[in-house]
């Protein structure tokens, strides 16, 4: 373990942290609301932290190994949880207590989008706008995350994207292939965010709604300037928008990358994880429009589809933004969409849940159990895109499926213990673990009600679900310690 | 496909299941309930049935190959599901309904314990007689069905056990060796069911009930005489004779069996299912009490520990009875002791759900996972006891456990389009597909109040969780009937 080098690292992503302080002072006087000071103290704060961490260490100048990879990744998103609640707890605007700013900064930074504020519209532009950014920087994180790092940490099964990753394969040298890939990808990611915030602009919102909520899309964060989301709007052009770019989220970066490399949307249809995901979301929100078509809950076959398809995405991609109380709708729906919740995006995107590639590679594990039962002897494997993927990413994925699971009953349990009823726990559970946002029963609009202990938990779970539950579990193992 | 020969086997087994409407013509005689008319009645439909379907090939020789197992298995259960309902359709005390008589039948055959009859204290013995001897035959159907043909068939990793089970292993030749395991298995099972009746009888059960009671213990399927279950004797010597009991019906039978032969228990503590099945009994138990003890609900903690016991060991093994309402227990308990049914008992046993060895070589699978991402060239092998398990059967526990979760949550679903609320559809379809018998919300106590269609589902259900789902799930595949 090379216990200096992290430290210097941290210091360091402290101190670029820090500098994300100072477009909401930017903001803040745009539109002078008066909320300047807060950002100014906050980026204050932080960056003589960041220094007190990486002053005595500032000239450790080893390579990462991988053990020190699973300790960055999970300091990342802890720190940057606790430091991006500085904001808010700096000022009383909003007044919020401390369990409630760092939830509202985890749920921020996992890109999970659960909030515990009411009356957004109400709040300083500068906040406003400092939740959405924290949301997108969240969703670049995760993007190296995804791309650069669990692949080479084999989180999972993940390893099947080690070949195909671009720049050279090094296990023992981190630092150089995730710089460099990192770069590539979060050019695909920002130009995304831009064409995102022009088509808001174009489909009547707001300048400042426009950039911020591309922001929240891109990165399938959830968070909004508003109470009740991109509801507020009550636009189709608005929602189907939302619907492209929240897509585009859930697909693999690295994918977004190839097609602009080559400027070609070939490569999009090779994958078979993006056919799978596009397959799922067209069913389900097949399912979903024809209920609330049948049901009544909508007059016309296109508002069902226009409704249902927003909601199918939103949850699927794990961003959270709701157009209407889909808590409330009819029968199997909620449930079943909550349930969506759990496939979530391609891997490599910024969507949360257990990734389509692994919910498709049980699935064909599932089917090969079946033809081998007919043909006893036969030698069937599991295939994808005609490679055959060995039995040790099967093994690495159902090992995931199963920890991932048991995670999420022990902690439902334990939200349960807290007081909160079945329904309202088990979906707060599931948007916390698959980092979505919105779930049913009390905590269907806002976690505002739920009790402190359930927040940290819940809080506790987005950090898991968001490492993938290994990354983070690894380090309560003794033999990640032994030397 | 032996489809001639199938159809033989079908008519024997339907004129054997017609024997079965005897004993109950005796009770009604014995306690002159003057019920014995629908008993009789019934023996003469089915025996006519089977001898309608037995005469035309009672000529066919010939043995049974692999294939040919999996359509009279899932016959077998669906058959005599419907012809067990028919003495229940006739008989004009209870009146039932088509669906309640099916229901109730195949609730009894998978030895689930899910009823739909309230006031079953004031039915008449022959009828009460004959629930529990559906359910003690049941069990008997089960213990063939774990110990002498799931292994052969190779069902979600269970070739685990082919080795291990006595007798000849021929793929091709089914019948001898099924003889021979069923044999010496029944022997094992009626000695128990003797053993556990005569404790009941010495405890202060009346001669009936400690019989009946004996019946369904052993099945672990949960029927009981009363509608208040084991908390109509209200005794703390039942209770426990009732918890050691259902333990053993958890345990496999092969094993009991080889200690039986071998005249001593070190059998039990070399079998690693075995010995994480008892240590996790312990724990739940430990658990359950602490936490009743620390809310209260009972007056002391001894019967804190006798309840909790009690409810742990039934829901664990799917008996099913109960001493207290369990589901209005305080905060996580009742979801806890539900999602515990998932686990279920050992392997050959006459238990439900996904049982005691899959989920442990899914968690051995996921500790190997967390030691590979620290050791990532490190070649580590799943190991049980030592012994080191070939991955065909690890990549057919996934298999297993994917097929598993995706037909809970379709099935689940689908119980809450038709109506019902969230709980009660989790904890019913869980009930049903673990072959548990109680649930909570609507179904908490029986399952009359909900829709037919509902009852239908559960039906399909508890067929599919006693056949470990492959099985049925096979025989809907175009592979399986293509030749």
């Amino acid at each position: 373990m090379n216990l200096a080098m992290v430290q210097r690292i941290l210091g360091l992503m402290l101190g670029m942290f820090s500098l994300t302080m100072l477009p909401p002072v930017a903001v803040s006087l745009a539109y002078q609301d008066g909320h300047l000071q807060p950002f100014l103290e906050a980026f204050l704060i932080i960056a003589l932290l960041a220094v007190v961490l990486w002053f005595p260490v500032r000239h450790a100048q080893r390579d990462l190994r991988l053990r020190d990879g699973f300790m960055v990744v999970a300091l990342f998103w802890v720190c940057l949880g606790l430091a991006g609640a500085t904001p808010f707890l700096v000022t009383d605007v909003p007044h919020m207590s401390f369990t409630d700013a760092v939830f509202e900064a985890v749920s921020g930074f996992t890109t999970t989008g659960a909030t515990v504020l009411t009356g957004l519209e109400a709040l300083p532009k500068s906040v406003l706008y400092y939740r959405q950014q924290i949301q997108w920087f969240g969703g670049m994180g995760i993007i190296v995350l995804a791309v650069a790092l669990l692949p080479v940490l084999g989180i999972g099964g993940m390893s099947l994207y080690k070949a195909e990753t671009p720049g050279p394969v090094k296990d023992d040298r981190l630092t150089p292939r995730i710089a460099q890939t990192a770069k590539a990808l979060w050019a695909g990611y920002l130009l995304l965010t831009a064409a995102c915030a022009a088509c808001y602009w174009l489909a009547g919102m707001g300048a400042f709604d426009a950039v911020v909520h591309a922001f929240t899309t891109m990165s399938t964060g959830g968070f909004s300037t508003y109470d009740s989301g991109l509801a507020h709007f009550g636009a189709a052009a608005v929602e189907y928008v939302a619907i492209v770019f929240m897509l585009a989220g859930g697909t693999n970066f690295a994918l977004h990358f190839l097609a602009l490399n080559r400027r070609s949307l070939a490569g999009y249809f090779r994958d078979a994880e993006f056919r799978a995901y596009l397959g799922i979301l067209a069913m389900l929100t097949l399912v979903v429009s024809c209920g609330l078509y049948f049901t009544g809950r909508y007059d016309t076959p296109l508002e069902a589809f226009r409704y249902g398809a927003f909601q199918v995405v939103s949850l699927q991609t794990s961003t959270g933004f709701v157009t209407d109380d889909f808590a409330a709708w009819a029968g199997a729906l909620p449930a079943l969409l909550m349930l969506a919740t759990f496939i979530g995006g391609c891997a490599g995107s910024t969507g949360g849940g257990m990734k389509v590639m692994r919910w498709l590679l049980v699935s064909k594990q599932a089917v090969v159990e079946l033809r081998r039962l007919v043909h006893p002897r036969g030698e069937i494997v599991v295939r994808l895109a005609k490679r055959p993927v060995g039995d040790r990413i099967i093994n690495a994925v159902t090992a995931f499926f199963a920890i991932y699971l048991m995670l999420f009953g022990g902690l439902t349990l334990l939200l349960m213990a807290l007081g909160l009823d079945q329904v309202s726990a088990w979906s707060a559970m599931a948007t916390s673990l698959n980092n979505t946002g919105p779930a049913l029963g009390s905590v269907a609009a806002n976690f505002a009600t739920a009790p402190d202990a359930a927040k940290w938990v819940c809080a506790f779970a987005m950090i898991i679900g968001r490492l993938e539950v290994f990354t983070l579990v690894v380090l309560f193992t003794p033999d990640f310690w032994r030397r | 496909m032996n489809l001639r020969m199938v159809q033989k086997i079908l008519g024997l087994m339907l004129a054997m299941f017609s024997l079965t409407m005897l004993p109950p013509v005796g009770v009604a005689l014995f306690y002159a309930d003057g019920h014995w008319q629908p008993f009789a009645i019934s023996f003469a439909i089915i025996a006519a049935v089977a001898a309608v379907l037995w005469l035309p090939v009672r000529a066919e020789r010939g043995d049974l190959r692999l294939r040919d197992g999996f359509l009279v298995v899932t016959l077998f259960w669906v058959c005599l599901g419907l012809a067990g309902a028919t003495p229940l359709l006739i008989s004009d005390q209870p009146t039932l309904s088509f669906t309640d008589a099916v229901f109730e039948a195949v609730s009894g055959f998978t030895t689930t314990g899910a009823t739909v009859i309230i006031g079953l204290d004031r039915l008449p013995m022959s009828i009460l007689y004959y629930r529990q001897q559906i359910q003690w035959f049941g069990g008997m159907g089960i213990i063939v069905l774990a110990v002498a043909l799931l292994p052969v068939l190779g069902i979600g990793g269970m070739s685990l056990y082919k080795a291990e089970t006595p007798g000849p292993v021929k793929d091709q030749k089914l019948t001898p060796r099924i003889t021979q395991t069923a044999k010496a298995l029944w022997t094992v099972y009626v000695l128990l069911t003797v053993i556990c009746a005569i404790c009941y009888y010495l405890a202060g059960m009346s001669l009936f009930d400690a019989i009946v009671h004996a019946y369904s213990t052993l099945a672990t399927s949960g029927f009981s005489t009363h509608d208040a279950s084991f908390a109509y004797f209200d005794s703390h010597v039942i209770d426990w004779i009732a918890i050691v009991f259902m333990f053993l019906g958890g345990a496999s039978f092969a094993l009991h069996f080889t200690v039986l032969r071998q005249r001593a228990l070190g059998a039990y503590l070399r079998d690693p299912e075995f010995i994480a099945y008892l240590k996790m009994v312990l724990a739940l138990i430990a658990f359950v009490t602490v936490y009743h003890i620390a809310a209260g609900v009972f007056p002391t903690a001894l019967s804190a520990l006798r309840h909790g016991a009690f409810q742990v060991i039934s829901l664990l093994t799917g008996t099913g009875y109960v001493t207290t309402g369990f589901a209005h227990w305080p905060g996580a308990l009742p979801v806890l002791l539900m999602l515990i049914t998932f686990i279920g008992g050992c392997a050959g046993s006459t238990t439900g759900g996904m049982k005691v060895i899959r989920w442990l070589l899914v968690f051995k699978l996921g500790i190997n996972e967390l030691k590979r991402l620290v050791h990532p060239s490190a070649e580590i092998p799943v190991k049980i006891a030592d012994r080191f398990i070939p991955t065909q059967v690890v990549t057919g526990v996934s298999g297993f456990f994917a097929i598993y979760l995706i037909v809970f949550g379709v099935l689940m679903l689908l119980l809450m389009i038709i109506g019902l609320d969230q709980v009660t559809a989790w904890s019913a379809m869980a009930s049903a597909l673990n072959n548990i018998g109680p649930a909570l919300g609507e179904v908490a106590a029986h399952f009359q109040n909900i829709p037919d269609s509902a009852k239908w589902v559960c039906i399909v259900a508890m067929i599919a969780g006693r056949l470990e789902i492959f099985t049925l799930v096979l025989l809907l595949t175009p592979d399986f009937w293509r030749r």
